[in-house]
């Protein structure tokens, strides 16, 4: 998976992500939803699979801030395991 | 120490695995000497050249043979006899051949596996918890969210048989988590908000158990970064919803990317471990400047036993652990030292990190077992997250912004190591009553 960043009009929806980026309703993550990560300037975020980011156009993502973004795993910093 | 060259057949017993020796066996008779008869006479090899040249000094070799060992004992010489008895015994005794300080050893530093030091009731001494109690600085009112593996009350009444604040309805719960708030399993997360408690007992704990991936291929305690970016958008509505005049919202997140393996190559546009640019670094920044104060663990990759996970071959404090407008917490243990694994500066989006330290590796939570410590800087930023949110419950936001707030605590804090800022305590130890005189002052240079 990784992590798309789109801007759309206030109160936009996930299909108008979808759309935006060129992608059907089922490309994008529908549980993961549409996050609003700037609402005053319209930024949105997306999780999409690895295979429908490739098929994004490079035209769908040309305002500032639009992208493809690394999604990495997240642990926890404790206990620590003993290194080698 | 005294090293003694006793005949050739005593030495040989010493050194024989089967044999069992004392030391007045070895040593009978040095007066002024209290020899210690728990230490076992220990072998020495004596080294000799090799090759037959006397003058070689380059290749030694090292003999047990009897007439060559020589024999360590412990014994015990009063403090104004020193200098008299360690310069007559190699004299009047010509069994002895030096008599050698053994001074105390400090232990190393703590690392993985090392039992605790301290409890949890001396963590609280330490960031004088009755002091913030006396400035009417316990929590009360302020929202303390654990972005983690989501948390067990019932073990947190439990272990502090008393009340604990949840707030279900501000808290999250992501998709494909099928706990309530509150009702996780005993984990990592409960850990935290244990040791968030210690120094704000009545703040309002928000569950976000980020950590409880149900993607396939996922661990039971990992998760994506977008979990945590869902998380701190919904911080934003917490928080904006809130009254200006009484806005506080505090943040522990003791996690964190471990490899380089899973992100984008540092220099790719959508990098997240060195890009300010990354959606997450963004939300944090935003969060922060709405009002919130946002805490990261520095990480257990300290270059004295950094956690088997570890892959970042150096600057281990990665994406928004490093983030300038985060607090970025170190681990100390009760005795203020850095522990062995708590990672070391410089950040990645910030140089200068981690911003402090606070206290890990006690005995608190009990969560892995009551004989396991609350450990990793997992512990140390919740820890430092309940001193916060103490604060916070005097000054909120709109007197204290989180930037001047963070300025504070880095300006008060107990200096080690090397003057001012250094990339292995930051800027210090956290120090609360510090803090309080200076808020202190600042009120009166207000008023």
């Amino acid at each position: 998976m990784v992590l798309m960043t789109v801007r759309l009009p206030r109160d936009a929806t996930l299909a108008a992500a979808a759309r935006k980026l060129g992608l059907s309703e089922d490309d994008v993550d529908a549980g993961y939803g549409l996050v609003p990560l700037d609402p005053a300037t319209g930024l949105y975020g997306v999780r999409v699979s690895d295979e429908a980011a490739r098929r994004v156009r490079p035209e769908a993502l040309t305002e500032e801030g639009e992208g493809v973004h690394a999604d990495p795993r997240i642990e926890p910093f404790g206990p620590p395991r003993p290194g080698t | 120490m005294i090293q003694l060259r006793p005949e050739p057949d005593v030495v040989a017993a010493v050194a024989d695995p089967e044999v069992t020796t004392s030391a007045s066996d070895v040593a009978d008779r040095l007066p002024g000497v209290v020899l210690d008869e728990s230490f076992p006479p220990i072998a020495v090899p004596r080294p000799v050249p090799r090759g037959g040249d006397p003058l070689s000094l380059r290749r030694v070799a090292f003999s047990m043979a009897p007439q060559d060992a020589t024999v360590l004992v412990r014994g015990e010489i009063g403090d104004d006899e020193i200098t008299t008895r360690t310069a007559l015994l190699p004299v009047a005794h010509r069994q002895v051949a030096g008599v050698f300080a053994d001074p105390v050893i400090a232990p190393g530093l703590v690392c993985a596996g090392d039992p605790p030091v301290g409890d949890w009731q001396r963590v609280a001494e330490l960031l004088d918890t009755a002091g913030l109690r006396a400035e009417g600085c316990d929590g009360s009112g302020v929202p303390l969210a654990i972005l983690d593996t989501g948390i067990n009350l019932a073990h947190l009444r439990e272990v502090l048989g008393r009340e604990v604040r949840l707030d279900a309805e501000r808290s999250l719960v992501p998709e494909g988590v099928s706990e309530r708030p509150g009702e996780a399993w005993v984990d990592h997360g409960t850990m935290c908000a244990f040791d968030a408690l210690i120094a704000a007992p009545n703040a309002t704990l928000l569950d976000l158990p980020v950590l409880l991936s149900q993607r396939p291929g996922g661990s039971a305690i990992d998760g994506l970064l977008s979990d945590a970016v869902a998380a701190f958008a919904h911080l934003r509505t917490v928080l904006e919803a809130m009254p200006e005049e009484s806005r506080a919202l505090v943040v522990s997140n003791s996690w964190g990317s471990f490899s380089p393996r899973w992100d984008f190559p540092v220099g790719h546009p959508g990098n997240y471990s060195d890009n300010p640019a990354h959606p997450f670094n963004i939300i944090v920044g935003s969060l922060e400047q709405a009002g919130a104060d946002v805490l990261f663990a520095a990480g257990n990759c300290g270059r004295d036993c950094p956690d088997g996970r570890c892959a970042f071959p150096e600057r281990p404090i990665v994406g928004a652990n490093s983030h300038g407008q985060v607090i970025s917490v170190g681990g100390v243990d009760v005795e203020g030292k850095r522990v062995g694994y708590s990672s070391q500066g410089p950040g990645r989006l910030s140089d200068q990190k981690p911003d402090l330290c606070a206290y890990t590796h006690f005995s608190g939570s009990q969560v892995y077992g009551p004989d396991s410590p609350d450990s990793g800087t997992s512990a140390a930023c919740p820890v430092a997250a309940g001193v916060v949110a103490a604060i916070r419950t005097r000054w909120p936001a709109s007197r204290l912004s989180p930037a001047e707030l963070r300025t504070l605590l880095q300006r008060t804090a107990d200096d080690r190591s090397d003057i001012g800022f250094d990339y292995d305590y930051g800027y210090g130890i956290l120090n609360p009553p510090a803090v309080l005189a200076a808020l202190r002052r600042l009120e009166a240079r207000r008023v």
